[in-house]
C-alpha cells in the first residue's frame, strides 16, 4: 500500500518519536511505499491565515501546501503519530487538518447544501498511534475528543469503507519502562499487519 | 466577576468577532469586568516548541513572555468565554495551541508527584462559556461528535474543579443561515451572557 505517515511531536527523542520508529519498522516488514511528513521538522505553520479563511470555499491549497495535498491524494493508508494533549491532536496536527484538508483536497460543497461531499476515496485505512498522559478512565470521562476527530470527523472525507485502527498508550505519567516497550512492540506488530 | 473572553478567528470583521463583541457587551451589562484576548490579533504562536516541551517537565514550563502574560490573565478569570468557529468538529489550531501552551503544569493543573495524581489548577473559574459557529447542521455535528465542545466542557472543566458551570451557545448551518438567524444569535449571546 501507499502509506502516508504524519508525525507531530516537537521532540524526536520523545516516546512519540520512538513510536514513529516502530511504525516505520513495522511498515518495512511488508512491501509498502512509505512517505513520512514530520510537521515540526518541516516548520509547518498550523495557523490558518485570514487570506486562506476568506478563500476557503475555492478549491485547492496555496503553493507552499501543495505537496501536503498531493501526499493526501496519493495515500491509501494514513498513519498519524502524535501525543494526545488536552484530549486532542496537538495544535500542530490540528493545523495540518485545518489548512490541508480543504475544499478541492478533502471535500467539496455542492451548491445549495451544507453537507460536505468527500474527495479522499483513495484513503482506505487510518491508523492512529498516540500517547495519553492521563489514565484510560480519565480519558473516557473527558470523552476522547481527539479519537472522535479522527474516527468520525476526518474519516467521513475518506472512503466509506475506511477502517480505523487505534493504538494508544494511557497513563504515560505513571507507567514504567516495561509498559513503554510493550507499547512500542504493539505499534510495530500493528503496522506490520497493515 | 472577572471574565476573560478568548477569540480565535483570523478575520477582524468576522461573525465570530461580532459575537465576541455581543458577549463582552452582555458581560459588562451584567456587571462583570471584561478582559479580551484576541489570539490572531496578538499573533499567538500555536505550536508548542521543542524548548517548551522540554521545559514542560520542569518547575518553569513557561518560556515565552506572551504566554506568561496570558497565563496571568487566565489565573484572574472567574468566567472563561471562548468564541471561535468550529473547524473539523474542533478548536482552530490557534485556540488548541493556547490551551497547550498556557494551560501547562502550575497553571491548568498541578501534578502531585507523591500520589501521581493531577489536581485542577483553575479552581478560581466558576463558569465556562463556549460560543461557536458551525458550517454543518446540528444533527450532523451531533453525529460526528463535537470534539471542541468536549475539550472545553469536559477536559478543561476537569481543571476547574467540580462546582464550575458550563454554558454552550451554538449557531449551526452557518453557510445557509439568514441575516435574521445571525442577528437573533447575537441578541441571544448578549442576553445569556448578561444573565450570568
Amino acid at each position: 500500500m501507499r502509506v502516508l505517515v504524519v508525525f507531530s511531536h516537537p521532540n524526536p527523542e520523545s516516546l512519540a518519536g520512538a513510536a514513529l520508529a516502530s511504525v516505520l519498522a513495522g511498515l518495512a516488514r511488508t512491501d509498502h511505499e512509505v512517505r513520512v511528513t514530520d510537521l515540526y521538522a518541516d516548520g509547518f505553520e498550523p495557523v490558518m491565515s485570514a487570506d486562506e479563511r476568506l478563500s476557503h470555499a475555492e478549491p485547492g491549497v496555496g503553493r507552499e501546501l501543495q505537496r501536503y495535498a498531493d501526499d493526501l491524494a496519493w495515500a491509501e493508508a494514513l498513519v498519524l503519530v502524535y501525543p494526545t494533549w488536552w484530549s486532542g491532536q496537538p495544535a500542530m496536527l490540528k493545523g495540518w487538518i485545518d489548512r490541508v484538508w480543504v475544499a478541492g483536497v478533502a471535500w467539496e460543497l455542492p451548491e445549495g447544501t451544507n453537507i460536505l461531499r468527500p474527495l479522499l476515496h483513495n484513503v482506505r485505512r487510518i491508523v492512529v498511534v498516540t500517547t495519553h498522559g492521563s489514565s484510560k478512565l480519565t480519558n473516557a470521562l473527558q470523552g476522547e475528543a481527539g479519537k472522535r476527530t479522527v474516527t468520525r470527523s476526518i474519516r467521513t472525507m475518506c472512503s466509506r469503507r475506511t477502517r480505523t485502527t487505534w493504538c494508544a498508550l494511557y497513563g504515560l505519567d505513571t507507567i514504567d519502562d516495561a509498559k513503554r516497550t510493550a507499547f512500542l512492540d504493539r505499534v510495530e506488530r500493528t503496522l506490520a499487519k497493515l | 466577576m472577572r471574565a476573560l473572553v478568548v477569540i480565535a478567528h483570523p478575520c477582524d470583521d468576522s461573525f465570530t468577532h461580532a459575537t465576541a463583541a455581543s458577549a463582552a457587551g452582555g458581560l459588562r451589562r451584567g456587571g462583570h469586568d471584561v478582559d479580551v484576548i484576541d489570539l490572531y490579533a496578538d499573533g499567538f504562536r500555536a505550536a508548542m516548541s521543542y524548548e517548551e516541551r522540554l521545559a514542560y517537565d520542569t518547575d518553569t514550563p513557561i518560556l515565552d513572555p506572551q504566554v506568561a502574560e496570558h497565563a496571568d490573565r487566565l489565573q484572574q478569570a472567574e468566567i472563561l468565554v471562548f468564541v471561535y468557529p468550529t473547524w473539523w468538529a474542533g478548536l482552530p489550531a490557534i485556540l488548541k495551541g493556547w490551551l497547550e501552551r498556557v494551560g501547562v503544569p502550575g497553571v491548568g493543573f498541578t501534578f502531585d508527584a507523591k500520589s501521581g495524581k493531577v489536581k485542577p489548577g483553575l479552581t478560581h473559574v466558576r463558569q465556562i462559556v463556549g460560543i461557536s459557529t458551525y458550517g454543518s447542521p446540528r444533527a450532523y455535528v451531533k453525529l460526528i461528535n463535537d470534539a471542541g465542545r468536549r475539550i472545553l466542557t469536559r477536559s478543561l472543566r476537569m481543571s476547574c474543579g467540580w462546582r464550575v458551570r458550563t454554558k454552550w451557545l451554538a449557531l449551526y448551518a452557518m453557510d445557509t443561515a439568514t441575516h435574521d438567524d445571525r442577528t437573533q444569535f447575537l441578541g441571544k449571546v448578549e442576553r445569556q451572557l448578561a444573565a450570568i
